[in-house]
């Protein structure tokens, strides 16, 4: 160990001690002169200590931290150790926080069956043995960092991915934006130049090219407008998510020949993240059923609640089936399902082979302010 | 006929400025840049025509279309857009407009349409009167097309897309006989004969690009 403290290790991480908090430890008896000999043995652990001298007590703690582990006496007046045990495990927050029973060497093995019942991962006979102890308390500190840490990457990486939605959400829509509004503008500007120009000139050759000159621009005209739409729909901000979700189905139906069925709400407008993320799972949806359904149809049924919005999406193609849907490599199902969490929303696949395909999304309205 | 144009680019401004000089009856009394000056000129200036960009910065479209009509029911609105008719044209009709043009018009159409808004009427692109027409016509009875099964939809969908038996067999995972089966009856009860009338049927109503 000295070694890598006088190492090459330089670049590797900081002292752990002063960055990561101490990880809080459990111990309950109801004997106090126990509960002394727990602490002065697992002090050296440099963890926080907390002690409870009833399971009353207890529970009281668990409900407010939560504990690397918990050791826990069996034998106590009131609530005994596996009723505490039984009413910590029971609680969500609490109910994989590891317990290490302490009982006497009196105690029969049926108690101990009866500790693993209600969660015990592992049982001690006292008198203990210090390194034992030690050594098992320290597995599970580890564990419970380990946990943490994974945690908190977990939450890394889901704000990164929101934060990289946004960001590409709002250059698409600045993209689309400028594209159509400058460029568009100017073509349209260009020409009117070019009809001012055309309606001047009396030689047929030069009329003829200010007509293919005309023609040119439109067709530009329109592939920017083809452009700007792909990016960002305009429809989407200027008439809401209803009118957008409406369109693209009947685009759909226009690029790829599978019959859409649209059942839309009248039209609203709400908040315009929202819309926007539950059009853009629909978008997903609908280039996961061209990709991969071999569908000849499309159900979509989209509503509106007062403190939710819905949409269902059924095809009548293969199906998808479940072990595609956990394939690692479905980044696009992944993609929706972390666009809706981010909202409190939720998205649903259901699929048998030969019956199609059924996909539900809904996302919870904020309450307007 | 005194005419206001608005758009917040200068090229487009100049542009119609340009093209309607060359018109003895026309005549441009005022320009705006987005919909807080349309409402405010409007105040100060009688205009009988305004050519209105449907897409400015500040007010919706829409919501200035309605509110020009409610103070000013005398006079016209001719929006002329950036955006397809499909997408839009309906709405700006409904919400008051005498006319929608995108500005992929040709400037005599743009003048016409100017002229005959001003004189109350309303104008509506042949392509724009063909789909009010065509949907009329859908709503007196069913569209054959919706006659079609999904799968015969789809068929027919890919024809008139120009694709082979052939190749919708394979993309289909069909046999070229089920394929062409599958034609047979989409003629029958479409009632046509060929595929080229197929195709024509839908461009028409808007089921392919």
């Amino acid at each position: 160990m000295n070694d890598l403290a006088h190492g090459v290790a330089v670049e590797t991480e900081p002292p752990l001690e002063p960055v990561v908090d101490k990880a809080k430890i459990l111990l309950v008896d109801d004997e106090p002169k126990s509960l002394f000999a727990l602490q002065e043995l697992l002090s050296t652990l440099g963890q926080n200590l907390m002690v409870a001298q009833s399971g009353e007590e207890a529970l009281r703690l668990a409900l407010r931290n939560d504990f690397a582990v918990i050791l826990l006496d069996v034998r106590m007046p009131g609530i005994d150790g596996f009723e505490t045990a039984r009413l910590i495990r029971s609680r969500d927050r609490s109910k994989s926080t590891p317990i290490i029973f302490l009982t006497a060497a009196a105690d029969e093995m049926t108690s101990m069956f009866r500790g693993y019942e209600v969660g015990a991962v592992d049982y001690l006979m006292k008198p203990v043995v210090p390194e034992v102890l030690k050594s098992k308390v320290a597995v599970f500190v580890e564990l419970f960092r380990k946990t943490e840490r994974l945690r908190e990457s977990e939450d890394k990486l889901r704000r990164l991915a929101a934060h990289l939605i946004s960001i590409r959400e709002e250059e698409r829509a600045h993209i689309a934006r400028e594209i159509h509004d400058e460029l568009g503008q100017v073509l349209t500007g260009l020409k009117m130049e070019v009809t001012w120009l055309a309606k001047r000139l009396k030689d047929k050759p030069l009329i003829e090219k200010t007509d293919s000159m005309c023609a040119l621009i439109d067709s530009s005209v329109q592939t920017v407008r083809k452009i700007a739409t792909g990016l960002r729909p305009e429809m989407l901000d200027d008439m809401g998510l209803v009118a957008a979700v409406g369109w693209q189905a009947k685009e759909f139906q226009k690029r790829t020949g599978i019959r859409c069925r649209a059942k839309l709400p009248s039209e609203s407008k709400f908040d315009i993240d929202i819309s926007t993320t539950m059009f853009r799972i629909f978008q997903e949806i609908l280039t996961n059923v061209a990709r991969h359904a071999r569908a000849t149809r499309v159900d979509i049924d989209l509503a509106l609640a007062e403190d939710h919005v819905s949409l269902e999406v059924v095809d009548n193609g293969v199906g998808i089936q479940d072990d595609e849907l956990h394939a690692k490599k479905s980044l696009g199902l992944l993609g929706m399902q972390e666009r809706a969490l981010l909202f409190g929303g939720d998205v649903r696949i259901t699929g048998s082979p030969g019956h199609g395909t059924r996909v539900s999304v809904t996302i919870p309205l904020r309450k307007s302010k | 006929m005194k005419v206001l144009i608005a758009d917040d680019h200068p090229v487009v401004r100049q542009g119609l400025r340009q093209m309607l000089a060359v018109e003895q009856d026309l005549t441009v009394v005022g320009e705006a840049r987005n919909g807080q000056e349309v409402v405010e000129l409007s105040r100060r200036v009688p205009w009988e025509v305004a050519v209105l960009d449907y897409n400015m910065p500040g007010k919706n479209g829409l919501e200035l279309i309605k509110e020009l009509r409610q103070r000013y029911p005398g006079r016209a609105v001719l929006v002329l857009s950036m955006y397809p008719e499909d997408r839009y044209a309906v709405r700006a009709l409904k919400a008051g407009a005498a006319g929608y043009l995108t500005k992929e018009s040709a400037p005599e159409e743009l003048v016409s349409a100017i002229r005959k808004v001003a004189g109350g009427g309303r104008y509506v692109t042949p392509t724009l009167g063909e789909k009010l027409a065509l949907e009329l016509e859908d709503n007196r009875g069913k569209p054959l097309h919706e006659t079609l099964s999904d799968r015969e939809y789809q068929v027919m969908w890919m024809i008139a897309s120009g694709k082979t038996v052939r190749q919708i067999a394979d993309e289909l995972f069909l046999s070229p006989n089920t394929v062409s089966t599958h034609r047979t009856r989409i003629l029958r009860k479409m009632n046509m004969k060929s595929n080229a009338e197929l195709m024509h049927y839908a461009i028409a109503h808007h089921l392919v690009d």
